[in-house]
């Protein structure tokens, strides 16, 4: 509880080690959140769920059937890309074709539905109790004064190559593109032979895609339970918001500023209080900068 | 629109009168026919999410306004008046109208800073201010007691009437009388020109601006107004229950859904929609106390129907009906 602490180097570099584990967590979250809104202009408030359903992925491949960790997280984001594939079509695809002015509100709400019947059906399936791995790789990295136990690490990393991956995927092949382009005018993006049906759907499903492996990957920090997406949905939303809804460079700029913000608010007031300061600060954005702390020059409104 | 009483509708209008009428000796002649201290409490329930259904639309339905933080606006109404009178002694009757007020307040502040905004900011940001209500009063429990539990006061007897927990019926009455009073204030409200404004604004914004209205002002009044009933209600509520902990479950986002969901169901627009969807919704679930996590299965399940297949609700079946 000492501000004075943070200054020996151990302690205040070990806390930005750990923000940022948090926030590479955030970042994906974020990202998959940015990236359906972006493209589908759906407000996806079951995106804790899937992370939710990620971390049972992987409790049942890694723990269950015994496979490498790593192989759980890939058949997470397989999973979630199907279910969200799925989920598009079959539900948001109908929508679409009815709503007009309400879009937005009615698309919202019916996540919001969808949350609450895969919360229950994981409690009607799982029970209530928390199933977990307490530590993936045990051991701890030290650099000097500085420790990251090695389940961080591969947090981290992975979190990286994701990202990278995703980055790659959407600047250069030629599916990245057109998702690109049916984000920026759908109607232009038909015309010139684009399947604009199968781009909602692909991007939803590497939007539960990110959410799962972000499920799976925090095995060892949020075991899996029924509500378990009830916090990282809401440090998700914290994330697009601060980042500008659809901005998904700003997501993960926001997303590792959120996890050194909660790392270090965590260190100097009670832990009960983390979550009101993250909503006090999101609550301060929407008044000073509603459009999030990076407008882009030259986005779209 | 209802402008004036036109001899073709006055019929309709001594006919909808002759309906409410029927619907409320009902409600008041029933409860202590049946005189069984269960289906009383099932009553109230039914009552209470009815009303906060009607409040929720009278948001929703008429300024497209949308209070994602709900059950942590009905915590602040509910804590108020219990701990105003834990550590003031104000009684919990002027408690409703410290509840009501203070939840008023809230509104107000929120309202302030987020109308502004466009309606999907509105519903996040309440959402997150929800979370922040509750959160606090989790989180100082030297003055809430916390997840820890509180323990309320039951309303004190008054005009001879005994308001003691186990008198069900005195409580059901009550909520009838406010959550009557309540129901009027808002037909009245949607009824007049203020109602005529929301639902200019609800349908075009921008045009209506274009008119000289202030939507601004209007949505936040509408706002206002309805956070005032939300903390009435919450205020009685705590009395009630006898006993407030800020589980997601009671004040979070769960809660929330279910308001939501009685106000889709009943469809929105309505405001009298929504008591036949708490009856329904409500009814249906305490006779299937043993569902256990399926009733919320069953709520998202409807949630989702009625928004890809019946965006009226159970308004879009009223012709058939009745």
């Amino acid at each position: 509880m000492d501000v004075a602490l943070l200054l020996n180097p151990g302690i205040g570099i070990g806390l930005a080690l750990q923000g940022l584990v948090r926030g590479a967590m955030y970042a994906l979250m974020g990202v998959g959140l940015s990236l359906i809104f972006g493209i589908l202009g759906v407000v996806n408030f079951a995106h804790g769920e899937l992370f939710m359903i990620g971390a049972y992925v992987v409790v049942l491949v890694s723990v269950y059937l015994g496979l490498p960790f790593i192989v759980g997280v890939a058949c997470a984001g397989i999973v979630l890309f199907l279910f969200g594939a799925l989920l598009e079509r079959g539900l948001i695809t109908p929508l679409r074709r009815r709503a007009g002015r309400d879009w937005l509100m009615d698309s919202f709400v019916l996540t919001i539905g969808l949350m609450v019947i895969l919360q229950n059906l994981a409690q009607i399936l799982f029970g209530g109790e928390h199933r977990g791995v307490t530590d993936i790789i045990s051991g701890a990295l030290s650099i000097g004064p500085v420790t990251l136990s090695y389940d961080r690490v591969l947090i981290l990393g992975v979190a990286i190559l994701v990202a990278l991956a995703l980055w790659l995927f959407i600047k250069t092949t030629s599916l990245g593109k057109a998702i690109r382009a049916t984000a920026q005018a759908p109607e232009a993006a038909q015309t010139l032979g684009i399947d604009i049906g199968r781009m909602y759907a692909v991007a939803f499903g590497i939007g539960a895609a990110l959410a799962g492996i972000a499920g799976a990957l925090l095995i060892s920090i949020y075991t899996a339970y029924p509500t378990v997406g009830m916090e990282p949905v809401l440090k998700s939303f914290a994330v697009v918001i601060l980042g500008g809804l659809g901005n998904i460079p700003g997501a993960i700029v926001a997303g590792l500023l959120l996890g050194l913000v909660e790392a270090f608010s965590g260190f100097l007031a009670s832990s009960g209080w983390q979550n009101v300061i993250t909503a006090l600060l999101v609550v301060l954005i929407l008044i000073f900068r509603p459009a999030g702390l990076f407008v882009l020059r030259g986005a779209r409104p | 629109m209802s402008v004036a009483a036109t001899p073709a509708s006055r019929p309709a209008t001594q006919a909808r009168l002759i309906k409410v009428g029927i619907l409320l000796l009902l409600m008041i002649a029933v409860p202590p026919l049946l005189d069984q201290r269960y289906l009383t409490s099932v009553l109230i329930s039914v009552l209470m999410f009815g009303v906060l259904g009607a409040i929720y639309d009278f948001m929703l339905g008429y300024a497209g306004l949308s209070n994602f933080g709900f059950a942590g606006f009905i915590a602040v109404g509910a804590y108020a008046s219990a701990l105003g009178n834990l550590h003031y002694g104000i009684s919990p009757w002027l408690g409703l109208l410290v509840g009501g007020l203070l939840c008023a307040a809230v509104g107000l502040v929120t309202g302030v800073i987020t109308l502004r905004l466009r309606g999907l900011y509105l519903a996040l940001m309440t959402w997150f201010i929800g979370e922040t209500i509750r959160l606090t009063i989790s989180n100082t429990p030297n003055y809430t007691r916390g997840m820890l539990g509180l323990t309320v006061a039951p309303f004190p007897n008054i005009a001879g009437i005994d308001f003691s927990r186990g008198n069900d019926l005195a409580y059901y009455y009550l909520l009838l009388v406010l959550g009557g009073l309540i129901m009027i204030a808002m037909h009245l409200l949607v009824r007049s020109r203020v109602g005529l404004a929301f639902k200019a604004i609800r349908e075009d914004q921008l045009a209506t601006e274009s008119l000289g209205l202030n939507a601004t002002l209007y949505k936040l009044l509408n706002f206002v107004v309805a956070s005032f009933f939300i903390g009435v209600i919450g205020a009685y509520y705590a009395h009630y229950l006898g006993i407030l902990s800020p589980t997601p479950e009671e004040f979070g986002v769960p809660r929330t859904v279910e308001v939501l969901t009685v106000a889709y169901v009943g469809g929105r627009g309505t405001l009298w929609g929504s008591l036949f969807a708490g009856l329904l919704l409500i009814g249906f679930q305490e006779y299937f106390r043993g569902l256990g996590p399926w009733r919320l299965v069953l709520f998202g399940v409807l949630l989702i129907a009625v928004i890809l297949f019946a965006p009226k609700g159970l308004a879009g079946l009223k012709k058939y009906v009745w």
